[in-house]
């Protein structure tokens, strides 16, 4: 049972279920997108606008992106440690809990059931199964790599390392509660210390959750498609060390303005722009491996999805710690610029690599080639043009709204009422939603394009009578 | 290349990469929290009634954190915005480390798709309008975006749910008292999650004084909770006559020829029309300060005392409930009052 093949359709069915809970996610996007200039899309009390957020936020967070990392860290780990995983069974009961506690999520949240902390909303019981999750895939991947056929560990499997355990710490320590019911409990800290451990929590959430793992893909799928090495190992040395250092530093550039003692939002916006060399190390290691051979932007599909969503780090990287200084968080903080940065990460940076890894491994797992690089490419444009328009409209409302809400006369008396301000948002969160159709119209795509390419690979064995090829590493 | 052997190690590498990521766990986050600047309390903190917990669950289970923020930045517009410059310490301007003690989780949010609810009991005191808007925000807010809470009405609130929550939080270290926990069905009786949302939505930033020196925080909306008690219009008549008010104002307030206006005519500080009750409560609780809030001129400079510091606002009430009684009662008796 022990071998590549029954791993490998495990990965499948994590990639699978990412993309299933990614396009529920997207859809439950729009919704959302639409309650905000139609208050009338609120379904009291299941599908409001307040309940449905977190399913959003969790849905992708948990449902596209840890299933994806799931799957794909278990591919990347057989690979570069050249041997199957260690516990495949456990790996398979991993997958089935997995949806299992993305269906329980969900369902908590459209109940209410929540700590009121972003990104650590669930309630302690499914806290639990993360955490019983977590661990499976924390056995399964040290131990086959401490049984690894491969002496060098690399870079890929240093970020998977670190993902690892830097989301155990994160996500034990934000989560410790009294509970007073199965859905109901409070946090065991309190006020300003609890928006402190809040946010060193969501920061590296974000930070372990949506950069280093999506790293580890980086660094291993875009030499694999595109046949050129990593242009500096040396620069990933430096890159890998400085981000994990540094990442831990920066959770208060969230509460800059609050009443959080000054030091502690000091010391966090320090280390936020110390944050873009290692950021930009990355990028420029995948600009130089890329620059090695221009010519596979054209000849080969994948090349521009790692080559775009890299640069959208890059920009991310740069966007976020300019909204951590001081003069720049006092007028975009709170408003509508926040989900425009959020969304650039998420849409440019996180989707397309998690897409691209996918493009490159289903149809090896399949042994077969993908079905149409055209609609590839179609999903390629749609996703990009969606995720401008997106994050270019919330970046430009909501600087218009931060300057709403500041502007006096020469009295000090204020020149808007907050709904004034609300009412300019309204056609920017129309565009908004037009931008998140499109997004979702090339996701679509792209899970269209994903599962008639295994109906291909599936059709392809049957007719040979034979078991997939495994593609060498 | 000559990396170290590190990358050979994953037992080695594993451990480094910890620590790595402890520095600055530590520093930042674990540090911190054996300070005691992270456990301030403004004096006289009290943790919520049990209404008020009740509502906080609510607030929290509607995701109402996702669109409102509590936290007023120190910032001139922002202070000015949420009306934190009434407040008569320099400290009390915005939100202060110290309110939020007893805040299992903060709510501070992240983004004001709705505005900031940190001083919404100085801002919006009117319980009134909070139920009013929570039913259909579209009716007391045109245009805005906010989803109805009609539906709260209907659930009512059980006691063992609010004890179980208070003892929740006392294992955390919030004070509430055996009494407290005894007081809770007598206090949440009848009342349901609307009841709860509301008593919490007020209660938000009493906790330190923001309330204007001059009465300005007047909900013109509010309604005279005592408008047609008659036991309380006799007890405002004793109080107009206790607080020497007469002496300016004539025994029946009529007013004195420039002295005092009138109270019962149909102007209100010497401009028509006439203004709600709310507007008689804040001049008498704020005084003359009152009056820009009012946006009434008046007498420069004024001559109206604030008797906030001396009068409950039941008592001020009582007396406006008697001012607006003597004015039908003149009314009836068809000669006004004399200017």
């Amino acid at each position: 049972m022990n071998d590549y093949r029954y791993d490998y359709q495990t990965v499948q069915g994590f990639i699978l279920s990412a993309m299933f809970w990614g396009v529920v996610g997207i859809l439950l996007g729009l919704l959302i997108s639409v309650q905000l200039w139609a208050p009338a899309a609120n379904f009291a009390p299941y599908l409001t606008y307040g309940r449905l957020r977190p399913v959003h936020t969790n849905g992708l967070i948990f449902g596209l992106g840890a299933g994806a990392i799931f799957g794909l860290f278990y591919y990347i780990t057989m690979r570069l440690c050249k041997r199957p995983l260690l516990f495949p069974r456990l790996a398979r009961v991993q997958l089935w809990l997995f949806n299992a506690g993305i269906v329980a999520a969900a369902v908590s949240l459209l109940l209410g059931q929540t700590q009121s902390l972003e990104y650590a909303e669930l309630e302690w019981p499914l806290d639990l199964a993360i955490v019983v999750l977590w661990v499976m895939l924390a056995v399964n991947v040290f131990g086959t790599i401490l049984k690894r056929r491969e002496e060098q560990m690399y870079v890929s499997l240093w970020y998977i390392v670190a993902t690892v355990i830097t989301i155990a710490i994160l996500y034990i320590v934000n989560n410790l509660a009294v509970p007073v019911s199965l859905g109901k409990s409070y946090p065991l800290f309190a006020g300003v210390n609890s928006a402190n451990v809040q946010w060193w929590y969501g920061h590296n959430a974000v930070g372990f959750l949506l950069t280093t793992p999506i790293l580890a893909m980086f660094y291993y799928f875009l030499p694999k498609s595109t046949g050129l090495p990593i242009y500096s190992h040396r620069l990933s040395i430096v890159a890998f060390w400085s981000l994990i250092f540094a990442y831990l530093w920066t959770g208060a550039h969230h509460l800059v303005y609050t009443p959080l003692p000054d030091w502690i939002q000091t010391l966090a916006i320090v280390f936020t722009m110390f944050l873009i060399a290692p950021s930009w190390g990355s990028v420029v290691n995948g600009y130089y491996t890329v620059g090695q051979d221009w010519t596979t932007m054209r000849s080969n599909y994948l090349t521009k999805f790692f080559i775009l969503g890299i640069t959208f780090y890059g920009l991310q990287t740069v966007q976020g710690p300019t909204q951590g200084l001081r003069v720049v968080s006092q007028l975009i903080h709170f408003t509508d610029w926040v989900p425009g940065h959020v969304h650039m990460g998420t849409m440019g940076w996180v989707t397309m690599i998690i897409c691209a890894s996918i493009y490159y491994v289903v149809p090896r797992i399949n042994g077969t080639e993908l079905y149409s690089e055209k609609l590839a490419n179609v999903h390629f444009w749609l996703v990009l043009v969606g995720q401008l328009l997106f994050s270019i409209t919330m970046w430009i409302t909501g600087i218009r709204q931060g300057w709403m809400w500041k502007a006096t006369d020469e009295a000090g008396k204020l020149k808007y009422t907050f709904m004034d301000g609300v009412i300019g948002n309204y056609p920017y969160w129309h565009t908004r939603t037009l931008a998140g159709i499109i997004f979702a119209a090339g996701m679509v795509v792209f899970v269209y394009n994903v599962l008639m390419t295994i109906r291909k690979g599936k059709a392809a064995q049957a007719a040979a009578g034979s078991a997939p090829t495994t593609v060498a590493a | 290349m000559s990396e170290s052997s590190i990358y050979r190690k994953p037992v080695a590498f594993a451990v480094l990469a910890t620590v790595v990521v402890l520095a600055g766990t530590i520093v930042t986050m674990a540090y911190p929290m054996l300070r005691p600047e992270l456990h301030p309390k403004v004096e006289g903190l009290k943790p919520l009634s049990p209404l008020e917990l009740a509502g906080r669950d609510v607030y929290q289970r509607e995701g109402c954190v996702n669109c409102h923020t509590q936290t007023v930045r120190p910032l001139k517009s922002e202070v000015v915005r949420y009306k934190g410059n009434r407040a008569p310490e320099p400290s009390g301007q915005y939100s202060l480390a110290g309110e939020f003690a007893y805040d299992h989780p903060f709510l501070w949010g992240s983004k004001r798709t709705g505005p900031d609810l940190a001083f919404e009991g100085w801002i919006k005191p009117s319980k009134d309008w909070h139920y009013a808007h929570f039913e259909d925000p579209q009716k007391v807010v045109p245009r805005s975006n906010m989803p109805k809470y009609a539906f709260l009405r209907g659930n009512a609130l059980e006691a063992a749910k609010v004890q179980a929550s208070m003892r929740g939080l006392r294992t955390l270290g919030v004070p509430y008292g055996d009494a407290d926990l005894a007081a809770v069905p007598a206090a949440v009786e009848g009342k349901t999650e609307m009841d709860a949302l509301v008593a919490y939505t007020v209660s938000l930033g009493k906790a330190v004084n923001r309330a204007a020196a001059g009465g300005g925080d007047v909900d013109l909306e509010a309604p005279n909770p005592f408008a047609t008690d008659v036991a309380a219009i006799a007890k405002g008549k004793t109080l107009f006559d206790a607080n020497a008010c007469s002496a300016c104002h004539g025994d029946e307030a009529q007013g004195q020829e420039g002295v005092a206006p009138n109270l019962i005519d149909d102007q209100f500080l010497g401009a028509s029309p006439d203004l709600p009750d709310a507007a008689y409560f804040a001049m008498i609780k704020g005084g003359s300060d009152a009056k820009k809030a009012l946006g009434r001129p008046g007498v420069p400079d004024g001559g109206m005392a604030a008797f906030g510091g001396d009068l409950s606002d039941d008592d001020i009430w009582a007396i406006v409930a008697w001012l607006r009684n003597q004015k039908a009662h003149e009314a009836a008796e068809g000669h006004p009052g004399g200017h």
